[in-house]
């Protein structure tokens, strides 16, 4: 049992972090319908940037006094969400902004390309082999205060929904709330009404590719800690876990990402702990295969894309 | 609707056998063929001939002497036996993405599991990998070895059984999904097969169902993560030729000869009755469907016919280089044949063949060559060959933007990917519709019905729906920049 409950808490770590990028993907294909194939490699450049901030301008290591390591990493953070932000804008505006009328299948392929350039821009800096910090965080268990000694959360995992969590309610204020995020609603829904009715429908589709960017580089800072590793290609892998999850809550579908990110953190998690570490991406596939096949609306449907 | 019941008339007759009589007329028609070309068209058959009889003599040109001194004479290094070799082999796939993918616009991204599933064919039957029963029929090996041992003229149709099985049970589910789900499936698909070989290394299993008891401890069906080898090299019995890597050019003319019956098939089929329905698809899936083109035995053979042109290319890969591991089988490998079919002209066979030629060419001859010479010039630069990738996600990006249709275009592919459907050339023809009709009976209609004056300018909702990625762009998308 408690075997059990250490790897739901693996899971609901790993959740999180899919959560993030997963966004990306939904809000993206929620209102140009895209799938933004270079957004896990995108994620990538942000655990690649972080990386290069925390070991090679700030030092940091777990000998940091605590309060110098919290101001570094928020700031990390924000300096990481500026420049993946950047770059998907630029992505876009280079990449799938005159392929907007092509067939859709154009803007697909046009974006295969920019991950396979993602990628290798990120092997030319940063070299082929894995590259990886010192873990920042205390080791110890913080469930010892309860004197529970079988299940352990770490400071890592905590950090991890520190950061994620009050992203999520952020993002799901801006889209309900502001005037910005009904502009994305409505550009959702039908670009042509919106652009009639005043919405800037390119500066819309920039800023959500500006947002999805935003949390695709904090995504990629939350993995650079919690997991202290990242290599070149670790955004093809990461990229379609976290795609797999937006299709499975329902593509386009902001709450829907979010709980097909956890379901699919714990499928992750179980697999490699109960069946192999092998077989989890062929298990991941074939979710997504089934999800697709079966049910392509999603566990919760398709809210901002239905017109998809 | 009684139009389908009008049969075509086929003087070959239906069927194989037609087929088979009609590209015998073809094959043995071309003596005939050639003269009358040569007295219409002197020049440019003159050109080709001699084209064709170069490439066709070029590996025993280059091994008799051009290798020696081309790094003197010409600019650029040749390619030697193992690239020509390989271009045969990624000629094939292209030819058979070209069918998915440019004749019935169905992108597969994952077009490299059937390329898997053909090499594995081939280590399967013809290696020592079934250590414990011997079974050797007409191979090159002496009879009692350990494993099972098929001659490569019966693995290859054996491969593409297998390959084109497995290309109809893909499509088979996927048929309902509209373009980019469809991608992203058949994407999963390609990665999935390679896990499953690299991971049943292992298999232990206990299976009983009734008097039936099927059990097994630690069964290596795949070889694992090492993959299987020595595989037996293509072996043509009575001029005692072997087919490998270290037989010169020899396997070019292997690969010669499966492609071209490659691209035989391929201009067949793109002429036939199914090319047509799959153009048909392609266009617009609804009204194909409304023309009574079945559509779902057409995709479904689409996916089958695609894929065995994968399962010949890997048979061949495998037995040629007497090895095959998991690891050959990438999600970029899918990508760079799908590179190949765009760049060369999605939908035009000429085109593909040239785009695997030239990818090929790039990726195992030109960028090592570069990588050497800027390894002498300044040692410390990063060597290209290990970007090969970076090169080819600009070109998708570039091609994409600038020149979608490829550089040898299907003209109609073409037409539809410059969007044949600009506003301009719409309101032209209902200009003419209203000229030709009497202008007051339109009107009379509009002012009983005003949406219909709409409809006139974009198509409707439904048919942009179901036609996926093949759909014309829609007009009032157009407007939207301005």
């Amino acid at each position: 049992m408690d075997q059990v409950i250490q790897t739901f808490i693996i899971g609901l770590s790993n959740g999180l972090i899919f959560a993030l990028v997963a966004l990306g993907y939904t809000l993206v294909y929620g209102i140009i319908e895209l799938i933004n194939f270079a957004h896990g490699d995108l994620f990538m450049i942000g655990s690649m940037i972080a990386l290069a901030q925390i070991a090679g301008i700030w030092h940091l290591s777990s000998a940091t006094p605590p309060l110098v390591l919290v101001a570094v990493i928020a700031l990390v953070i924000a300096v990481t969400m500026v420049v993946t932000a950047a770059i998907n804008v630029t992505i876009e505006r280079v990449a799938y902004r005159p392929l907007r009328n092509a067939p859709k299948l154009a803007p697909l392929i046009s974006a295969i390309g920019m991950s396979y350039v993602l990628q290798n821009i990120a092997n030319l800096i940063a070299g082929p082999a894995n590259k990886s910090i010192d873990n920042l965080f205390p080791t110890t268990n913080l469930l010892s205060v309860f004197g529970i000694t079988t299940i352990s959360v770490t400071f890592q995992q905590v950090f991890v929904a520190i950061v994620t969590i009050p992203l999520l309610i952020a993002l799901s204020w801006f889209v309900d709330r502001t005037r910005q995020g009904r502009a994305m609603r409505a550009t959702a829904q039908d670009p042509d009404t919106a652009g009639l009715m005043g919405v800037d429908v390119n500066r819309t589709i920039a800023l959500t590719f500006l947002i999805g960017g935003a949390l695709a580089g904090a995504a990629g800072v939350v993995q650079i800690l919690y997991n202290n590793v990242t290599v070149y290609n670790l955004g093809f892998r990461f990229g379609l876990n976290a795609f797999t999850s937006a299709v499975l809550g329902g593509i386009g579908n902001l709450n829907g990402a979010v709980a097909g990110a956890l379901v699919l953190g714990q499928i992750n998690a179980f697999s490699d702990r109960y069946l192999s570490a092998n077989w989890t991406n062929a298990i991941v596939f074939g979710v997504l295969i089934a999800v697709l096949v079966f049910k392509p609306t999603g566990l919760l449907g398709q809210q901002l894309a239905d017109r998809a | 609707m009684t139009t389908m019941t009008v049969k075509d008339e086929d003087p070959y007759g239906h069927g194989v056998g037609g087929w088979l009589s009609h590209v015998g007329e073809v094959v043995f028609g071309i003596p005939d063929t050639y003269r009358r070309e040569l007295k219409l068209h002197r020049r440019r058959t003159i050109a080709l001939t001699v084209l064709v009889v170069l490439l066709v003599i070029y590996p025993i040109l280059n091994k008799a002497f051009l290798a020696a001194f081309s790094r003197n004479v010409f600019p650029l290094p040749l390619p030697d036996d193992t690239v020509v070799t390989f271009m045969m082999i990624f000629g094939i796939m292209a030819i058979g993405l070209n069918i998915v993918a440019g004749f019935a616009g169905l992108l597969d991204l994952g077009y490299v599991a059937f390329y898997a599933l053909g090499a594995y064919t081939a280590a399967f039957l013809a290696s020592s990998h079934w250590d414990s029963i011997s079974v050797v029929f007409l191979a090159n090996v002496t009879p009692g070895f350990p494993g099972i041992h098929l001659p490569f003229w019966i693995i290859v149709p054996m491969a593409l059984l297998v390959a084109a099985t497995f290309g109809a049970l893909l499509g088979a589910p996927t048929l309902r999904l509209r373009g980019d789900y469809l991608a992203i499936v058949t994407l999963g698909f390609g990665e999935i097969v390679p896990v499953v070989f690299r991971n049943l290394s292992d298999v232990t299993f206990n299976f009983s169902l009734g008097p039936i008891t099927l059990a097994a401890q630690h069964l290596n069906l795949t070889g694992g993560s090492l993959g299987i080898n020595p595989i037996d090299a293509p072996f043509l019995p009575f001029a005692n030729i072997t087919f490998d890597a270290s037989s010169g050019y020899a396997p070019v003319y292997l690969g010669m000869f499966l492609l071209v019956i490659a691209i035989l098939i391929a201009r067949n089929l793109e002429r036939s009755r199914i090319g047509r329905a799959w153009m048909a698809i392609r266009e617009d899936e609804l009204a194909a469907e409304m023309m009574g083109v079945n559509t779902v035995r057409t995709k479904l053979l689409a996916f089958a016919l695609g894929a065995s042109f994968a399962g010949v290319a890997g048979s061949l890969q495998a037995s040629y280089l007497g090895a095959t591991t998991s690891d050959f089988f990438t999600f970029s490998t899918s990508i760079l044949v799908l590179i190949m079919v765009i760049l060369g002209g999605i939908g035009n066979i000429w085109g593909v063949l040239l785009g695997a030629v030239a990818l090929v060419y790039v990726d195992k001859t030109f960028l090592p060559y570069v990588g050497q010479e800027l390894q002498q010039v300044a040692p410390g630069l990063p060597n290209p060959a290990q970007f090969n990738f970076l090169f080819f996600g600009l070109i998708l990006v570039g091609m994409m933007r600038f020149r979608p249709e490829g550089f040898l275009p299907n003209r109609q592919r073409a037409a539809e990917l410059a969007g044949a459907h600009t506003q301009a050339e719409i309101e032209a023809k209902v200009d003419e519709v209203v000229a030709v009709d009497a202008v007051a009976e339109v009107e009379a209609a509009i002012e009983a019905d005003p949406s219909i004056a709409l409809d006139n300018l974009g198509p409707p909702p439904g048919q942009a729906e179901a036609s996926g990625d093949a759909r014309a762009p829609e007009t009032i998308d157009e407007e939207r920049e301005l």
